[in-house]
């Protein structure tokens, strides 16, 4: 599998760099289960990576390499620099450099005290009470989160409070990649703007990229730049998420949903109306509408 | 290569190994060969006697053979364990001071003394091992855990009689052997999200201090979700009008069968046999006729 | 008021995690020389204090009977040696959530906390004397040794089983354990 071309900025390393990535579960065991058969990825500063497949194509197994949660068993995952399948790889750093976000992280929550769960990271680093401190207070106002809400019971928040405070127990390490695992599943859709609207603010900042892994083609429309399509833990199709979506032929046959306003060109366009490129969002099929009408 | 396996806790999560072979004792009612354990592990606990137990060991290695499980691969659990029997063993024979009273000492030396009964207590806790070891692990080859969870209601269902909860607790061994893997799952959750914000559950030489520190933070969501889905499970139960077992009719009938009686009864005739040997003090009898007769032939 | 279907759900999600902690070695942790401390048996001691000594008892057996299993199908250690014997690993374990319970419902009234505690110590006692006595009376270890075990793991395994213990009831019946606030 070639490299995909990435805007790579001159001279930047990319962030994350995968590379014929090979994992199975229960390895020498009768319950032995491939997930993963050679990925590429890459990960450069600034992107906002979308995965998507069905279910058991391999989204979560990806994931958990990137953070060094699982240990390359063929081929090679590189975080800046560190290289995974090296037994002396230090672990430690790699996973405060990418934070990652599991799904329904409120159910993680472990500490009786909300201030407490999100300090759990800063503390695993070593830092001073007075350090662990700040990095709370920065996190919790990052998601929108009052300091105050420390001495509150974690069982006491909404689930929407509890699923920022989770996210702010992964923001507090200060990672530079932020991996998220269906971030927006169960969430309302106020929830679900101000996180798509925190996560894009927040990757804008220098060295930052974000990685996706989700079923919501509707969150990949609005923030991905590029996108990877997982299928069996094979990487099916991979590039800018305009050209991605506009096969949508072939993520049909996948049983993959495009985003609506992708999907919307698309039937046009086979019923014979020669819209032009492919919208992302409903914006974009409103505009390449009235192109087409006006035209 | 760093343990790719850190994590999978699910892997390891099973109660020995089924091993289907369709021999005959795979086919045998599981009631059989649960009262069949029962007396087993019951006569090596009582026997005393080294002919006994060679007798069973001997049946068990037969039951084996023709249970079709290849004796290498049975044995090899056996193996790993070979240090630690002769250890304990020694333990026995050397340093248990209450052996020597009412025996007859062959040598001493500081605290340790050996006398003939410590020497052959040796003797049985390997015997006994070898035994229970080897008949269990025929069990788990034989035996799925439908099987035995079945099994175990039947068997207690009689007692319901007087009055003893056999098909709640049956019930009971069931929800744990099927909420096994989902706690493993949630486990292995919990810790991925811990280690992720760099808790360390790396194996290896891990100290109290750390084990301990890293534990706390598992145990306890752990513990907190298995309960919130007990109450989930008892709401759910009671909804469909789960109102205990009285008069509750059952899905899977067992059926007993000419074979399952003559493995009954064969189990049966050895463990008379054993105990047996042992009242006569077997041994003893042993001894002295080979003493008797080994002078004669040398 | 405890209905008999909630108390046999939690007995088997109790048993279950018992289990767990045995089969997957969570529930081991290195101490001096070799020996470990373990917790399989603090379910057995949640489960008594929060729905009574049958489902104590249960739990108990459900230990002990895998405890036995463990020993004969997947032995690793010397130890294993002796559980096979269920004079070793069924009938102490038996002991445990009843005696928990006992403590427990004696202390409750004075202090919630204080009794989830010394329950927790009492049901890890009841196992550690119960088990190195049948030990002692079948002649496996010499009385010598078996008073030093008692005491170098008996009593941090006591206080392991009580810390815990306190934490998960703690948090499960929502009793305030005395801070008001995240430590942050």
């Amino acid at each position: 599998m070639s490299e995909p071309a990435a805007p790579l900025e001159a001279g930047q390393p990319a962030l994350i760099r995968v590379m014929g990535l090979c994992h199975t579960y229960l390895r020498g065991t009768p319950l032995e289960t491939p997930a993963l058969h050679g990925i590429d990825l890459l990960v450069a500063p600034g992107e906002v990576i979308g995965i998507v497949g069905p279910t058991g194509s391999g989204k979560s197994t990806l994931l958990q390499h990137l953070n060094g949660l699982l240990r390359p068993q063929g081929g090679e995952v590189f975080v800046n620099g560190v290289r995974l399948s090296d037994p002396q790889a230090d672990v430690r750093s790699v996973r405060q450099q990418v934070g990652l976000l599991f799904q329904s992280p409120e159910d993680q929550l472990f500490e009786r005290f909300a201030g407490d769960d999100v300090a759990f990271g800063p503390r695993n680093l070593g830092l001073s009470a007075d350090a662990v401190r700040e990095r709370v207070r920065q996190a919790m106002e990052m998601v929108g989160l009052p300091f105050e809400y420390k001495d509150r019971l974690s069982t006491e928040l909404s689930q929407g409070e509890r699923r920022r405070l989770a996210l702010a127990g992964v923001l507090a390490l200060q990672p530079r990649v932020l991996v998220l695992d269906e971030p927006t599943a169960g969430l309302d859709p106020q929830g679900r703007q101000d996180l798509l609207r925190f996560l894009s603010v927040w990757c804008q900042s220098p060295g930052k990229a974000i990685v996706l892994a989700t079923h919501n083609m509707e969150d990949i429309a609005e923030l991905c730049t590029r996108v990877y399509v997982l299928r069996e833990g094979r990487v099916i199709l991979h590039g800018p998420s305009r050209e991605v979506f506009g096969q949508c032929e072939l993520l049909r046959q996948m049983g993959l949903a495009i985003p609506v306003a992708a999907e919307a060109m698309c039937r046009l366009r086979q019923r014979g109306y020669a819209v032009a490129g492919t919208a992302l969002t409903i914006a974009e099929a409103a505009a390449a509408l009235k192109a087409l009408i006006h035209g | 290569m760093a343990d790719p396996s850190e994590f999978e806790l699910l892997g390891r999560v099973t109660i020995g190994q089924y091993m289907p072979t369709g021999s005959v004792l795979h086919r045998l009612d599981p009631r059989a060969k649960l009262c069949m354990a029962a007396a087993l592990v019951a006569t090596v606990v009582v026997s005393q006697s080294l002919l006994g137990l060679t007798v069973l060991l001997l049946a068990v290695l037969a039951a084996l053979a023709l249970a079709h499980i290849p004796l290498r691969f049975a044995l090899a659990g056996l193996r790993p364990m070979v240090p630690f029997l002769l250890l304990l063993a020694l333990l026995q024979v050397l340093a248990i001071p209450q052996y020597s009273a009412n025996a007859r000492v062959l040598w001493r030396w500081a605290v340790l003394t050996v006398s003939d009964r410590s020497l052959i207590a040796g003797v049985l806790l390997i015997l006994r091992f070898c035994v229970l070891v080897l008949s269990l692990s025929l069990f788990s080859f034989s035996t799925t855990t439908t099987e035995l969870t079945h099994g175990i209601e039947h068997l207690l269902r009689p007692l319901q009689a007087i009055r003893l909860p056999a098909h709640e607790f049956a019930l009971v061994v069931n929800i744990a052997i099927r909420f096994l893997p989902i706690l493993a799952g949630e486990a292995e959750r919990l810790m991925k999200a811990q280690a992720s914000r760099g808790a360390d559950f790396g194996r290896g030489q891990r100290n109290f201090i750390q084990r301990a520190r890293m534990l706390l933070p598992l145990l306890v969501p752990l513990f907190l979700v298995s309960l919130q889905r007990a109450d989930e499970l008892a709401e759910a139960m009671e909804a469909r009008c789960y109102l205990g077992g009285k008069g509750r009719s059952h899905l899977i009938q067992l059926q007993a069968r000419l074979r399952d009686y003559v493995a009954l009864s064969i189990m049966l005739i050895l463990a008379i046999l054993s105990i047996h040997l042992n009242a006569i003090q077997a041994d003893q009898v042993l001894w002295t006729w080979l003493a008797k007769n080994l002078s004669h032939l040398l | 008021m405890s209905s008999t279907t909630r108390r046999i759900v939690v007995a088997g999600v109790l048993g279950a995690i018992s289990i767990f902690l045995g089969a997957s070695h969570l529930g081991f942790i290195p101490w001096l020389a070799g020996a470990a401390l373990t917790i399989m048996h603090v379910p057995v001691i949640i489960g008594a204090v929060l729905e009574g000594p049958w489902v104590g008892l249960a739990i108990g057996l459900i230990f002990g009977a895998f405890s036995l299993l463990q020993a004969a199908i997947a032995p690793t250690g010397p130890t294993d040696v002796w559980f096979t014997n269920p004079l070793v690993s069924i009938l102490p374990r038996l002991f445990i959530g009843p005696v928990a319970w006992l403590v427990y419902k004696a202390l409750q009234r004075a202090n919630e906390v204080a009794a989830l505690a010394t329950a927790g110590v009492a049901g890890s006692l009841t196992n550690t004397v119960l088990v190195l006595g049948a030990l002692g009376l079948l002649r496996f270890l010499p009385w010598a040794l078996i008073g030093t075990i008692a005491v170098t793991n008996g009593l941090p395994e006591a206080v392991v089983a009580a810390i815990i213990t306190v934490a998960v009831v703690a948090a499960w019946k929502r009793i305030e354990t005395g801070r008001k606030g995240s430590t942050v």
